[in-house]
């Protein structure tokens, strides 16, 4: 007996349309946190247009391993901490899992830090913001669906548009900023390497992949909507870097180019980068970009200490679902409460540079994505696992190029952190 | 064979030996008969020089001597492949499988083998931290250094008669299964609730390990959403089977649910009455006495005698969802009277039914709204209310957990506990 391939009825034709607005849509916009505002801004204000080009490599990674991601939860219907504990066993998941527990704690911690910068541009303590934040975060998520989470934030992300109308209102020499999209390469300049792997490591977030490939499996998606599920990731990935490239330009054409005219403004925490949407704001440049950090704080605050705990609690065999009691999945709740307080904890310890832990963590995403990489690499190219669906040799070049490039890139990143004179600094 | 007990994680990657010479490491153990209790283990995959070699248990001649698996001669045969038998590594170890004995889905972290009667047998899986610790290699570290800690560890083992694998539906991986699935000794409502806590996935192939009966146990308890996406997934023949074994007022809410293109389609591949009967409930509202009816009461004529009637009803009883109450109608099914089972055996054996009949009864409209239905049910304490259209003529009853279960919040309704049990039902033929 043939089997009748599966009908398409008229509900999810529409689902299949929603697609085009889907999971890596809303992976992308996820991906624009407080650490991917400072990290783009930090680089536009310090380099000016300089660094513009490395957009465009990395969007073909974006486009690459996101699609890799899609595609393996398209074909296996599993999550990724699914296929690396069944493909490499309890050390390696082991370490992936701390690894990703680790780093998202601390991209939490960015989070809250966003928060503490935008309520202290309305004069309010971080130690009454951050606390109140938390008791919020952790309301939306006991309350609301996190589907619902997810639409209203996206909704609210759009305000990141804005950065295209200031980048333009602030006349940028388009001269220069096309020579930025020429690939030049400052090795010896301080800080140069360090921009570089953050932002790396903030376009291509390790856990993004994590969140992507769930909410693909949570979809349903089969290999036959791979075509539609593939225009929602190039969408997606295009959308993110375009407002990472205007970020970039908007504070390269306002600090950058204060900076060059003689003006000292030396960015010590993220709110000094709302100088950078004065050209359309004016007076209420502060305020949105309040918003907007706040936002994507409260946002990836919300998504990502719970999405880790579920994560984590896949590849381990853990009851999980925020649904339950605490007594019937206590390692779910543990893991998201852990994170969720540390993240909240660390931003309050006094005396702490926010900025300065910001763009470290983001540098430590690029540290860790190649061995992720490494991981999605083998599993997706097993026959075994993905049937005839494994890499063509072009998403492997492209994949592999990557991992190469950015394993060297944090190689010699560590190396300078131990030997700073290396490197200019 | 020295060995007695231990998990194959400590056995894996072991050399084997012949005559004390290493020929390669173990990787992997086979077992053919899975479904039996506690299955034994009929060889082993050796990686060697050439590849993998199968080395059938026979020459196995011990598994523990110096730390090496010693074998009385060499494995010729490559390994018979995947999709055929079970492998413990490849199929089983870091896999979800669903606990029968735990109601839940777990991840297996380790499975202990022991030797029982010379034969090696598998006897548990172990989902707990202690075997994720092993798997890491802590363990002897943990005993040391943490002895109090470690000894608080929760040691989790699923003997090996719970452990219910969840099936990949890549065709190329499905096993045929031998016996019924270990998982239709769950709860219908338990298994419901795995299914809903499963990826899409993996709830198809939970559902096509299934017979149709069980499965459409479970589909009762499910929700709407989670019963929509399964439909699409398994097809129309099989979602069809599932659906005609469903009661058959649950099996109208699901079809009110579905488009009409698929309704007609599922209900173009079931056998004429049921489809028929679907078809008449799928028009009602949900909320209304027709949507939460059953056609699936206990009818039985006027002109027969208590002792006749009774016979009949021993006859239906065991595959009847509902006898408690006996609907009396004439050959248009009008409905002349309600008898209870009580009255009936209290009767004399030569009495009519229609004498002993109780023709003052209460019925519903069936667009009478749920709260109303459930509302007469309460006030007359009835078991379950006839559904009668404007010329009296008998439709089906309503009983009373499924008019609870129309008014109250779904949540609350769940823990209730159901008054009747649900299986299969006829009418009494006369």
């Amino acid at each position: 007996m043939v089997e009748a391939p599966r009908k398409r009825s008229f509900g999810r034709t529409l689902v299949l349309i929603a697609a085009v607005l889907g999971p890596g849509f809303i992976t992308a916009s996820a991906g624009n946190d407080v650490g991917g505002i400072a990290q783009y801004s930090s680089a536009g204000a310090q380099f000016g247009y300089s660094l513009i080009w490395i957009m465009i490599p990395l969007a073909i990674a974006l486009i690459v391993v996101q699609e890799m991601a899609t595609r393996m939860g398209c074909i296996t219907g599993k999550g990724l901490a699914s296929l690396m504990r069944e493909t490499f066993g309890v050390r390696i998941s082991f370490l992936a899992m701390a690894a990703l527990f680790f780093i998202n704690t601390l991209l939490a911690a960015t989070e809250f830090a966003g928060i503490a910068s935008a309520s202290e541009i309305f004069g309010v303590s971080k130690y009454i913001a951050v606390p109140g934040a938390l008791v919020f975060v952790f309301l939306l998520v006991m309350r609301l669906e996190s589907k619902t989470v997810e639409r209203i934030f996206v909704g609210f992300s759009l305000v990141y548009l804005t950065y295209i109308a200031s980048a333009v209102l602030a006349h940028p020499n388009w001269g220069d900023v096309a020579r930025g999209l020429a690939p030049t390469i400052h090795l010896q300049t301080a800080g140069w390497l360090v921009a570089v792997v953050g932002l790396i490591g903030t376009t291509i977030s390790p856990y993004m992949q994590f969140y992507l490939q769930s909410a693909v499996v949570e979809k349903d998606l089969r290999p036959e909507d791979l075509p539609l599920a593939r225009v929602d990731v190039v969408n997606g990935s295009v959308l993110a870097i375009a407002l990472a490239a205007f970020m970039i330009i908007a504070n390269g054409a306002t600090i950058f180019l204060a900076n060059q005219h003689g003006a000292n403004l030396n960015p010590q925490q993220a709110s000094d980068f709302a100088e950078a949407l004065r050209p359309l704001a004016g007076k209420f440049a502060e305020a949105i970009f309040a918003f907007g950090i706040f936002n994507a704080g409260i946002f990836t605050a919300t998504v990502l200490p719970l999405s880790t705990a579920y994560v984590v609690c896949e590849a381990f065999g853990f009851e999980a679902a925020i649904d339950r009691k605490f007594s019937e999945a206590p390692v779910f709740f543990s893991l998201f409460a852990v994170g969720l307080i540390l993240g909240a904890g660390i931003v309050l310890v006094p005396g702490i540079h926010l900025l300065k832990m910001i763009l470290f963590a983001q540098d430590l995403q690029g540290i860790l994505l190649p061995g992720e990489l490494v991981l999605m690499l083998i599993i997706i190219n097993r026959k075994t696992i993905m049937g005839t669906h494994t890499n063509s040799r072009l998403a492997n070049i492209i994949a592999w190029t990557t991992v190469v490039v950015i394993g060297f890139l944090s190689t010699l990143y560590v190396a300078g952190q131990f030997y700073p004179r290396l490197f200019g600094g | 064979m020295a060995f007695t007990e231990g998990f194959i994680s400590e056995l894996v990657g072991r050399r084997a030996t012949i005559n004390d010479l290493p020929i390669g490491k173990v990787t992997d153990f086979l077992v053919k008969k899975p479904d039996a209790t506690f299955p034994q283990i009929d060889g082993l995959v050796v990686k060697t020089a050439q590849g993998p070699r199968f080395a059938p248990i026979e020459t196995v001649a011990d598994v523990d001597r110096n730390g090496t698996i010693a074998l009385t001669m060499a494995p010729k045969d490559p390994a018979p492949p995947e999709g055929e038998e079970l492998y413990l590594v490849a199929d089983l170890l870091d896999k979800q499988i669903v606990d029968v004995d735990g109601r839940k889905v777990v991840r297996i972290n380790d499975i202990e083998v022991a030797n029982a009667g010379g034969r090696l047998r598998v006897v548990a899986a172990d989902v707990g931290v202690a075997g994720l610790l092993r798997r890491l290699g802590l363990r002897s570290f943990g005993k040391r250094f943490t002895p109090a800690i470690y000894k608080r560890v929760p040691r989790s083992m699923i003997a090996w008669d719970s452990v219910a694998p969840i099936r990949e539906p890549n065709p190329s991986q499905v096993r045929l299964s031998v016996t019924e699935s270990k998982l239709s000794r769950l709860h219908p409502s338990d298994l419901a609730e795995i299914i809903g806590d499963l990826s899409a996935r993996e709830a198809v192939a939970v559902v096509q390990q299934l017979d149709d009966e069980t499965a459409a146990d479970a589909f009762e308890h499910l929700d709407a959403e989670t019963q929509k996406s399964l439909i699409e997934d398994i097809g129309t023949e099989r979602a069809a089977d599932i659906i005609e074994e469903m009661d058959s007022d649950d099996a109208a809410d699901l079809l009110a649910e579905l488009p009409e293109d698929q309704q007609t389609e599922l209900l173009a591949e079931m056998n004429a009455y049921t489809a028929d009967e679907l078809r008449t409930l799928v028009q009602y509202a949900e909320d209304s006495a027709g949507g939460l009816m059953t056609p699936d009461y206990t009818w039985i004529y006027p002109h027969r005698t208590t002792e006749a009637t009774i016979r009949k009803i021993r006859e239906i009883a065991p595959t009847s969802e509902f006898i408690y109450y006996l609907y009396v109608v004439d050959k248009d099914d009008m409905l002349l009277g309600t008898l209870s089972l009580r009255t009936l055996l209290l009767a004399l054996p030569t009495a009519f039914i229609d004498r002993i009949m109780d023709t003052d009864f209460v019925s519903v409209h069936p667009d009478a709204p749920a709260v109303d239905v459930a509302a007469t049910i309460a006030k007359y304490d009835l078991l379950a209310v006839p559904v009668v259209d404007d010329q009296g003529k008998m439709l089906g009853i309503v009983t009373v957990d499924d008019a609870i279960d129309a008014i109250m919040p779904p949540d609350v309704a769940k823990k209730l506990p159901h008054f009747m049990a649900r299986h299969h039902h006829h009418a009494v033929g006369a």
